[in-house]
C-alpha cells in the first residue's frame, strides 16, 4: 500500500467514513480519473495529429472550430456522440456490439498500470509487465470480433490481417521486454523506472545499453497499433477502413478513441521501459515540495511520450505501406533474431557488472 | 474437403477505383484467381449526345471526357473540323497549343504521382503533387476562366491570347525543382521499391496485344509516341522516354521522367512566344458549320496513352458518328489479365500504376 | 506496303488507299495480315450504324514500326466474327458494340451490357433508337 493510499484513509477517517467504503473507492476512482483524462488526452491526441500530418504537408490543418482549431476534435466528437447507431441488419447483433465494449477495457487498464510519479500508479502488482503484454495483445481479439461480427469481406479481411500481424509482432516484443526485465532484476514497473536512476542526469536509462530493443521494441508497437507503415488491417486505400467498416456513430468513435488511448498507453509504457519514466533528465527536480514533484513527475513522462507519438507521427507523414507479405517476413526474419540478439546483449551487460552502463 | 473461393466486390465506391471503377475479384485468401472488371457507372453518352449536338455545342463537353487532360480532347475534336474544312492554323496557335497540352500533361501526371502513393498508403506526397498541380490549374484558371473544363481551344484557333507567361516559367522552374524533391522521398525509399519493382509486369507483346498505349507502353520498351508525327508538334526537338522493365516502378519512372521531357517542350514554346507577335486568327464561323462529307480522323499522345476521334459526316451539321479512342479503356481491360496471381494489396499497387481514370473509360 | 501477297490469298477484297474494304472471312483477313504485315495493334473498332439498317465495322490496325494506318472496312448485319483470339483487346471493342450496337460476335462468349442495364431493351447507338425514352423519366406520373 502506497502513500496516496493512506492519505486517502486518513482524508476518509476524519470525517468519520469507513475504512471499507475506502478500500474499495480507491480502486474506482482512478479508473474515472482515467477516464476523465483519457477523453482530454485522446482529443489533444487526434487534434495534434491533424495539425502535424497538416504542418509536414504544408498545409494548416484544422483551424476553424475554436481558437487554432483546438475545439475541432470535440466538435467531431459531438458530431459522432449525435449520429445514428446503424447495426447492419445481417450482423452477429452481440458480437457486434460486444466488440467495442472489449477494445475499451484493455486500453484503460493499460493506461491504469503505468506509473505516472512514483507514489502515483492506479495498479501496482510486481508483474506490470506480464499484465501490460497481455493487455496491449488484447485489443486483437475484439478487433477480430469486430471483423468476424461485421459479416462483411473487408472487414474480415482486416480482422485476419490484424491477427497475424500481432501474432508475428509479439514475439520480438516479449523478448524485448524480456531484457528490460533482466537489466533492471523486475517485473515491476516502478521498479524498473527507479533502475534506471543515474548519478548523472540520464545516463542510466536504459535506452543506451538497449538501444537495439528500444528501436524493435518501437517497431513492434507501431505493427502492434496498427499504425502506418503497418496499417494493413485497415488499410484506406485496400479495405475501406477495415474492421471498422460497418462501425457507425459512437460504435465508431469508441474504436477511434481506443486506437489513440492504445498509441498513448504504448507510448508511455515505451517511456518506462526505455526513457527513464517519470525521472527528470536532469537527475534532479525543479520542485522541492513532494507533492509537486509528482506533477514535475508526471509532466516528465508525458513529455516523453510525447516525442514518441510525434515520432509515431513523423513516420505516418512519410511512409507507404508495407506488404501484407513483407511485414511477416520482416518480423520473423529480422526483428525476432535481433531481439534475441538484444537480449543477449542484455544478459551480458548484467553480468558483466552494472557499472558499464551507470 | 472442398476449396471455396471468395468473391469480392471491389468498388464502385472505393477509395482506390480512382472514381467508379468496379473489379470483381474471385480470391483464395488473399491471392486473386480471377478479375472481372465492370465499368459504366460513369457513362454519360457522350458519342450519342454528338449525334444531336452541332459541333460547336459538342464542343464545350468534350473536356469532360477526361477532367484531368481536357486540352486534349478539346484540340481533337478542333483538329477534325480544321482536318475537314482544310484549315491550316497559324503558327502561334499551334505554338499555344502545344504549351497548354504539355502543361496539362504536366498536371495530370502530377495527380498521378500523388494518388498513386495514396494507393500505397504515403499521405504526404498526395498533397506535395498537388501542390505543385495546384500552380498549373491556377494559370489555367487566369487564362481559361476554368480549372478544368477549359474549352479553350476553338476550330481555327484559340479563344485568345496567350498570356501571364512569366507565371509558365515560374511553374516550370519550380516543378523540375520539386521532382528531386519526390525523389528523395519516393523513389528513395525502400518499401516504395519494395511494393513496386517486379509488381504486375507487363510485357511487350501482352502490352501490344491489348492495345496498350502512351507511357504504359514506352515504360514495356515499345518505342511509340505519336508526337513524333504529329503536325501540332512540327519543330519541336521531342524527348521520349522508353524504358525496358514494365513493372509498376518503371510506369512511375516512366511519368516522372515524361514530366521532364515535356518541361524542355514548354521551354522552347516559350522561347517562340515570348518573341512572337500579337495574335492574329481567322476562326472558323461555327454558325451553320456543316463538315464535308466523309470519314474523318485523328489521333493525338494523351497522357493516358493514344486518344482520337473518329467522324462521320454526311454534310450535316452533326456528326453522322463520332467515336472516341481513350487509352484507359484498354487499360482497364487489361486488369483481366495483369490481376491474377497477385494479392490484394499489390493488385491495388499494379491497378493504381495503370493509370485509369474512369470518366475517360466511360465516356 | 507490298499488298499482292494479300491480293492472291483474298482476291475479293478492295484496296483504297490505307483502307482495306471486305465482304467475308474478317477473321482470316485479320489474321493473315497480323501474320504477314507488321501491325501490330489493333487501336479500335468501330461501328457505324448506316441508314440502310447495315453496320459497318472498321478495324483499325496499327504499326507502331512501320508508324502506319490500316482501316479494314466489313458491312455486316448483326453479326461478326469475333478476333479476341488475335487481339485481346478487341475484348472490349467488342462489349461496347454488343451493348450500343446490339451485334453479336461469334467466337466470343464473354460478352455482357456494359453501360446498359442487363435488362435494358434496344441499342442507344443504333439510329433507330427511340429517342424520348420514357424508362429514363422517373416521375412518380410513371410509377403507376
Amino acid at each position: 500500500m502506497n502513500y496516496l493510499y493512506f492519505l486517502y484513509i486518513e482524508f476518509l477517517q476524519r470525517h468519520n467514513i469507513p475504512k471499507l467504503f475506502g478500500d474499495i473507492t480507491y480502486y474506482i476512482i482512478p479508473f474515472c480519473i482515467i477516464a476523465a483524462a483519457l477523453l482530454v488526452v485522446v482529443l489533444g491526441l487526434v487534434l495534434v495529429e491533424r495539425k502535424l500530418l497538416g504542418f509536414f504537408t504544408q498545409r494548416k490543418g484544422p483551424n476553424r472550430v475554436g481558437w487554432w482549431g483546438l475545439l475541432q476534435t470535440l466538435a467531431d466528437a459531438f458530431k459522432l456522440l449525435c449520429k445514428e447507431n446503424i447495426t447492419p441488419c445481417k450482423v452477429d447483433r452481440f458480437l457486434f456490439n460486444l466488440a467495442p465494449v472489449l477494445v475499451f477495457i484493455p486500453m484503460m487498464t493499460a493506461l491504469g498500470i503505468i506509473p505516472y510519479s512514483s507514489e502515483f500508479t492506479f495498479v501496482n502488482t510486481s508483474t506490470n509487465v506480464i499484465l501490460y503484454l497481455i493487455l496491449a495483445a488484447f485489443p486483437v481479439l475484439s478487433i477480430f470480433l469486430a471483423g468476424w461480427a461485421s459479416n462483411n469481406k473487408y472487414s474480415l479481411f482486416g480482422a485476419a490481417r490484424s491477427i497475424s500481424q500481432v501474432l508475428s509482432y509479439e514475439l520480438p516484443m516479449t523478448f524485448v521486454i524480456l531484457s528490460v526485465v533482466v537489466l533492471a532484476s523486475t517485473m515491476n514497473l516502478t521498479g524498473i523506472t527507479l533502475a534506471q536512476t543515474s548519478l548523472w542526469r540520464f545516463s542510466g536509462w536504459f535506452i543506451f545499453p538497449g538501444f537495439l530493443g528500444f528501436v524493435i521494441l518501437f517497431i513492434c508497437i507501431l505493427a502492434e497499433l496498427n499504425r502506418c507503415p503497418f496499417d494493413l488491417p485497415e488499410a484506406e486505400s485496400e479495405l475501406i477502413c477495415g474492421y471498422n467498416t460497418e462501425y457507425s456513430g459512437m460504435r465508431f468513435a469508441i474504436f477511434y478513441l481506443s486506437e489513440y488511448g492504445m498509441l498513448f498507453a504504448n507510448s508511455l509504457f515505451l517511456a518506462v521501459l526505455f526513457l527513464g519514466g517519470y525521472l527528470s533528465p536532469f537527475g534532479k527536480y525543479f520542485f522541492s515540495s513532494s507533492f509537486l514533484i509528482y506533477f514535475e513527475q508526471a509532466f516528465w513522462l508525458f513529455l516523453k511520450a510525447s516525442i514518441i507519438v510525434f515520432l509515431i507521427i513523423w513516420i505516418r507523414a512519410t511512409l507507404p505501406r508495407l506488404a501484407s507479405f513483407d511485414l511477416i517476413k520482416f518480423s520473423w526474419a529480422v526483428l525476432l533474431p535481433l531481439s534475441i540478439l538484444n537480449l543477449f546483449i542484455a544478459v551480458i551487460i548484467k553480468f558483466m557488472g552494472a557499472g558499464l552502463c551507470f | 474437403m472442398t476449396i471455396t473461393t471468395l468473391k469480392l466486390n471491389l468498388g464502385p465506391q472505393h477509395p482506390s477505383t480512382h472514381g467508379v471503377l468496379r473489379l470483381l475479384l474471385e480470391l483464395d485468401g488473399e491471392k486473386i484467381l480471377s478479375c472481372e472488371p465492370d465499368i459504366g457507372y460513369l457513362h454519360r453518352g457522350m458519342e450519342k449526345m454528338a449525334e444531336k449536338l452541332s459541333y460547336i455545342q459538342y464542343l464545350p463537353t468534350v473536356d469532360r471526357i477526361d477532367y484531368l487532360a481536357g486540352f486534349f480532347y478539346s484540340e481533337l475534336l478542333c483538329r477534325i473540323v480544321e482536318k475537314a474544312l482544310g484549315i491550316e492554323i497559324p503558327e502561334k496557335v499551334r505554338v499555344i497549343r502545344v504549351l497548354l497540352l504539355e502543361l496539362n500533361r504536366i498536371s495530370s501526371h502530377l495527380l498521378w504521382i500523388g494518388a498513386f502513393l495514396m494507393d500505397l498508403g504515403a499521405v504526404s506526397p498526395f498533397f506535395y503533387a498537388f501542390r505543385d498541380r495546384e500552380m498549373i490549374l491556377r494559370y489555367f484558371e487566369k487564362l481559361t476562366g476554368q480549372r478544368m473544363m477549359y474549352n479553350y481551344f476553338v476550330f481555327g484557333g484559340v479563344r485568345r491570347d496567350i498570356d501571364f507567361l512569366e507565371e509558365v516559367e515560374n511553374i516550370i522552374s519550380v516543378v523540375s525543382e520539386k521532382l528531386n524533391d519526390y525523389d528523395k522521398i519516393i523513389t528513395e525509399n525502400p518499401i516504395f521499391l519494395r511494393r513496386t519493382l517486379n509488381k504486375g509486369i507487363l510485357d511487350k507483346e501482352t502490352a501490344l496485344n491489348y492495345s496498350i498505349t502512351g507511357v504504359n507502353l514506352r515504360a514495356s520498351g515499345v518505342d511509340f509516341d505519336y508526337r513524333f508525327q504529329d503536325c501540332l508538334y512540327k519543330g519541336f526537338d521531342i524527348g521520349t522516354v522508353v524504358l525496358e522493365k514494365g513493372d509498376a516502378f518503371t510506369r512511375y519512372q516512366a511519368r516522372t521522367l515524361e514530366i521532364k521531357e515535356s518541361i524542355k517542350i514548354i521551354r522552347q514554346a516559350l522561347d517562340y512566344l515570348k518573341k512572337s507577335a500579337k495574335l492574329e486568327q481567322k476562326l472558323v464561323n461555327p454558325v451553320n458549320l456543316k463538315l464535308p462529307e466523309g470519314d474523318y480522323y485523328a489521333d493525338i499522345e494523351a497522357p493516358r496513352g493514344l486518344a482520337s476521334c473518329f467522324v462521320r459526316s454526311l454534310g450535316e451539321k452533326e456528326p453522322y458518328r463520332l467515336k472516341w479512342r481513350t487509352g484507359s479503356y484498354y487499360s482497364v481491360n487489361l486488369l483481366r489479365k495483369l490481376l491474377v496471381g497477385e494479392f490484394l494489396n499489390d493488385a491495388i499497387a499494379i491497378s493504381g500504376s495503370l493509370d485509369i481514370i474512369l470518366p475517360e473509360v466511360d465516356k | 506496303m507490298d499488298w499482292n501477297k494479300f491480293y492472291e490469298v483474298f482476291s475479293d477484297c478492295e484496296i483504297q488507299g490505307s483502307k482495306i474494304l471486305i465482304k467475308s472471312r474478317l477473321h482470316d483477313v485479320i489474321k493473315f495480315i497480323k501474320e504477314n504485315y507488321p501491325f501490330d495493334i489493333l487501336k479500335e473498332i468501330i461501328a457505324i450504324h448506316n441508314q440502310d439498317g447495315s453496320f459497318e465495322l472498321i478495324y483499325h490496325l496499327y504499326s507502331t514500326i512501320d508508324e502506319e494506318n490500316l482501316l479494314i472496312s466489313i458491312f455486316v448485319k448483326d453479326k461478326a466474327e469475333s478476333i479476341v483470339d488475335l487481339f485481346k483487346s478487341a475484348q472490349a471493342d467488342e462489349n461496347e458494340i454488343y451493348d450500343l450496337f446490339g451485334i453479336e460476335f461469334t467466337g466470343n462468349d464473354n460478352l455482357k451490357r456494359l453501360y446498359m442495364p442487363e435488362s435494358w431493351e434496344g441499342h442507344p447507338l443504333r439510329k433507330d433508337y427511340v429517342q424520348d425514352d420514357t424508362r429514363l423519366c422517373w416521375n412518380d406520373d410513371n410509377d403507376a
